[in-house]
């Protein structure tokens, strides 16, 4: 167990202009769940390799244990990784499969054997030790390739969207019990995916990185109530966040009606933001008109038209089931929460409580 | 399970770790296997631009010339021509390497996508037809080809290297057009074409490298093939292997023309094997065994 | 699951395909190679009851007549049979295994990056491309040759007595030649195997710190099984037909002769008894028949990794 450090890593691809990674600082803490989050090419994938020992760095370094182990081969690193397409060895039986590591160390047949078992009943393998992986399902690859990792106690855990190639539901069943199994073992992990609900329910902190760069670094929560800039904002939270141009300076109008006064927000235009949930319908000061309901059952998105500044713009309200009203309806709208405010280089202001 | 090759996989291959020194000293390594490899025919080529005098002592006094090269061009009373045997090969292997291909497509189709029951049955006489020693059944073919009027055509070679090559190209195709994507021949099924057209617009574009690597190999095995030619051909339709024999003489030390004969009769193979072996790889790694 | 086994199953309710139309397109090629290669397996078969021997090599020409198996009793009695026998055992395993085993080498070597690595490949796979006669030829008269060769000149520098190669050695000669040309086949098929193991299994392995010798001992290995029968299964078929190279560099001789070339001699090359030439023909293909069904466990277990990969 130990703690990771990204110090100004960067990796550049030969050939390429821009680095997939751009001086990343990045402090994880021992026993913590990191997710690193992003859209594709936002260079996740590309940092945990750096981690792994997987892509050489180009500059800066990474510290685990708080040692530096930029130079360091993989298997030397002390780390396990589970790979987004599990990586299984096809001639090997699940069980060899999860004692591999620990035979390359030199751990005596019967250690080993003790160890595969303790991580298979872990996982609810047991039944499968003997199977090729040819022979078993996906979920059940999935597992024994966690049980791959969890067989071996290395200082820190790195999951490459373990979860991507399992089917919806499947995936969250297995988010759950990753959690719960992470908090158990309180080893170090650095979790990649490309889906922010799963981002937003596993970490103890999510880190955003879009084109290479660190966006943001927090717990969820403050991520979601206080985004850094338009970028994180729109990532998180789905429905994604409604966002309207507002002038830069002078009095903020959504829809026609005043919201505040903006002091000076830079350039010539601004960004305002609200979330679905502060949407609220029945009476209000703008008036809008129905396009599509999507009955979720437990909630309601409806999605609205209004006019602001003369344009056609559409917005999302989350509603509390059950919800009156349907497509072309007109009904009346208000704004009920925090809307946040971003200057013309999408870095995020203030936020104005309405 | 199909490899996400998003990154350039070969050379370091694991990242951090794999020294400059070690792939250099490989490389180096590589680079002298493959000079001492290349030795034998290299130094042919080299014989092949001296006088006799040279080539017989391995020497270099007088100098390289073309003069060899010329000599086995032009042809003598007694020896064979090098245009007709050249003209005669070219006709034997371009022909019999169409028709090998276009009776070894549908016969993959009929292996691979609409598979008929017990293909792998089939598959197996095809191979097996090759475990049979050609030496065995050459004097029937000979009688046969007597009666016929055949020695001495072109056409019996063609009829035989086609017998030759079409177990490895209906092997080789086999397996390239299973790798063909299910859904691809599920749509055009349900388009209702016909089997030219789904031949033609959705299994040989995928298919194309491991098909022209085939054809490669067959047209490498016709052109160097010399027992057939030899036992059933004579004089105006040889083929170029009997026209490189041809100049082997017993008489006096003919080396450095013998080495010009040998690099006129194998540059076309040659330069089309350099053409194509990225393509052959390919084709080879693609589908020739999964 | 393959395009074979789904359509396989979906017979029932595939209105259009009928067996006799799935089997339209094999026809032309099966009736070809029925034709062509067992018409003339048959007729052998006929020549080898009976002594048909080519008249105008005898001075009294003999009538042909049926000798039910005499021919086969004579090839038990035969002990040039034998040797051939032989002979095309040691010759048809020493060239596979040795071009197996230097191809493997060549092919890990080249799978990797560096400067010229295309270069170097084109120049190890030219021997395969060139003619089998030319081949010997090369090996005979550069390398091998008391009078020419460049091994003898070599040796002689270093002060060392010449060595008669082809002569005192036939079979290395030959063996030497099927080597130097079926390598670069090999070296192809196991670039294509190397290239096709999948790299994140090879990174994870890494990652669970195995050495870049552990890794290819424990997965790489297991991996190329395919490839390695693939490549013993096709070179084999090919180089226990070699005929060009002995008729080229010994012309026979007691330690170079394997079975094609033994009953090349017995038949057109020289004997003239097509009798029994065909006889030891089928013998020799009886044989094969027993290779072939240890051979087709082999073929059965490659096609059928490929249904479950």
């Amino acid at each position: 167990m130990a703690s990771v450090e990204y110090d100004a890593a960067t990796r550049l691809y030969p050939g390429t202009a821009t680095p997939a990674v751009n001086e990343l600082n990045l402090s994880i803490a021992d026993g913590e769940l990191l997710v690193l989050v992003g859209p594709s090419g936002s260079g996740k994938s590309t940092a945990l390799r750096m981690l792994a020992g997987l892509e050489p760095l180009d500059e800066g370094k990474i510290l685990i244990g708080g040692k530096d182990v930029s130079a360091v081969r993989p298997r030397d690193r002390d780390i396990a990784m589970v790979f987004q397409s599990y990586a299984l060895y096809p001639q090997l039986d699940v069980a060899a499969n999860m004692g591999f590591a620990l035979k390359q160390q030199g751990v005596p047949k019967e250690e080993r054997k003790q160890r595969v078992l303790e991580a298979a009943k872990l996982l609810d393998l047991e039944p499968y030790l003997d199977r090729k992986p040819r022979n078993l399902s996906g979920g059940q690859r999935q597992r024994v390739a966690m049980g791959r990792a969890i067989v071996r106690h290395p200082q820190v855990y790195l999951m490459d969207e373990p979860l991507s190639n399992l089917d919806a539901k499947l995936r969250v069943q297995t988010r759950t019990e990753l959690v719960e199994l992470q908090q158990r073992l309180a080893v170090t992990t650095v979790y990649v995916t490309h889906d922010q609900v799963e981002a937003m329910t596993m970490g103890h902190r999510v880190a955003v990185l879009r084109d290479g760069y660190l966006q943001q670094v927090d717990a969820p929560g403050t991520l979601y109530h206080s985004p850094a800039n338009l970028f994180v904002a729109g990532f998180i939270g789905s429905p994604a966040m409604n966002t309207l141009p507002v002038p830069a300076t002078g009095p903020l109008r959504i829809a026609g009606t005043e919201v505040g006064i903006a002091d000076d927000l830079g350039g010539e235009r601004a960004t305002v933001g609200f979330r679905p949930e502060t949407v609220i319908i029945g009476d209000g000061p703008i008036a809008a008109r129905i396009r599509i309901v999507e009955d979720l059952g437990s909630e309601v998105f409806v999605h609205l038209v209004l006019d602001h500044d003369g344009e056609e713009r559409r917005v999302v309200a989350k509603v509390d089931a059950p919800f009156v009203g349907s497509a072309g309806d007109n009904v009346r709208v208000k704004l009920h929460g925090t809307v946040h405010l971003f200057d013309t280089a999408e870095v995020r202001r203030t936020s104005v409580t309405l | 399970m199909i490899a996400l090759g998003r990154r350039e996989r070969r050379g370091s291959r694991l990242g951090v770790g794999e020294s400059r020194a070690t792939v250099i000293a490989l490389g180096t390594v590589a680079w002298l296997i493959g000079m001492l490899w290349i030795f034998p025919v290299a130094w042919t080529v080299l014989t092949s631009f001296k006088t006799e005098q040279d080539a017989s002592a391995q020497t270099f006094h007088n100098g390289l010339t073309v003069a060899r090269y010329s000599d086995v061009s032009h042809s003598t009373t007694g020896t064979l021509s090098l245009s007709t045997a050249f003209t005669n090969s070219l006709v034997i292997v371009l022909v019999s390497t169409i028709i090998v291909m276009l009776l070894a497509l549908p016969a993959a189709y009929a292996l691979a996508i609409r598979p008929v029951p017990k293909w792998r049955d089939v598959l197996f006489f095809f191979i097996s037809t090759k475990f049979l020693p050609i030496v065995a059944s050459i004097f029937p073919i000979y009688v046969y080809a007597q009666k016929w009027n055949l020695i001495g055509t072109r056409t019996i070679l063609i009829v035989l290297y086609i017998a030759m090559n079409l177990p490895l190209a209906i092997w080789m195709t086999r397996s390239f057009f299973s790798e063909v994507p299910r859904e691809l021949i599920e749509a055009a099924e349900i388009d209702g074409t016909s089997l030219f057209n789904q031949l033609r617009s959705v299994i040989l574009p995928i298919a194309a490298p491991g098909i022209a690597a085939t054809a490669l190999l067959c047209v490498i095995f016709a052109w160097n093939e010399y027992f057939y030619a030899i036992q059933l051909n004579f004089a105006g339709a040889s083929t170029m292997p009997q026209w490189v024999i041809g100049n082997v003489s017993t008489r006096g030390n003919f080396l450095a023309k013998l080495s010009a004969a040998s690099m006129i009769a194998c540059l076309p193979v040659i330069l089309a094997g350099w053409a194509a072996q990225k393509r052959m790889i390919r084709g080879l790694s693609m589908g020739a065994l999964k | 699951m393959t395009a074979a086994e789904a359509t396989l199953r979906g017979r029932v309710g595939d209105p259009f395909s009928s067996p006799w139309r799935r089997r339209l397109p094999l026809l032309p090629a099966l009736v070809f190679t029925i034709a062509i290669t067992q018409l003339p397996f048959l007729v052998s078969i006929y020549y080898s009851f009976t002594n048909l021997k080519d008249r105008t090599q005898s001075i009294i020409p003999e009538p042909t007549k049926f000798v039910g198996i005499d021919n086969y009793k004579a090839i038990f009695n035969d002990p040039f049979f034998r040797q051939a026998m032989w002979t095309s055992v040691k010759m048809t395993v020493l060239a596979v295994v040795l071009s197996l085993v230097f191809g493997t080498l060549f092919a890990l070597l080249l799978d990797r990056k560096f400067f010229g690595q295309g270069i170097v490949r084109t120049l190890l796979i030219t021997p395969f491309l060139l003619m089998p006669v030319v081949a010997a030829l090369i090996w005979k008269q550069q390398m091998f040759s008391s009078l020419f060769g460049i091994l003898d000149k070599v040796l002689a520098f270093l002060g060392l007595n010449s060595v008669a190669w082809i002569s005192d050695h036939p079979l290395a000669s030959i063996v030497t030649v099927l080597v130097w040309q079926w390598t670069p086949f090999m070296m192809l098929i196991m670039l294509a195997g190397l290239q096709s193991q999948p790299s994140d299994i090879l990174e994870a392995a890494g990652v669970d710190g195995a050495t870049p010798l552990g890794i290819f001992r424990q997965l790489t290995l297991p991996h190329l099984r395919r490839y390695l029968e693939l490549g013993a299964l096709l070179g084999s078929i090919y180089i226990v037909q070699a005929f060009d190279a002995i008729d080229v560099m010994t012309g026979g001789g007691p330690g170079s002769t394997n079975i094609p070339y033994f009953v090349y001699q017995e038949s057109i090359g020289g004997g003239f008894r097509y009798g029994s030439a065909s006889a030891y023909a089928i013998v020799v293909v009886i044989f094969s028949i027993i290779i072939a069904t240890f051979s087709l466990r082999v073929l059965s277990g490659l096609l059928k990794d490929e249904e479950r990969a």
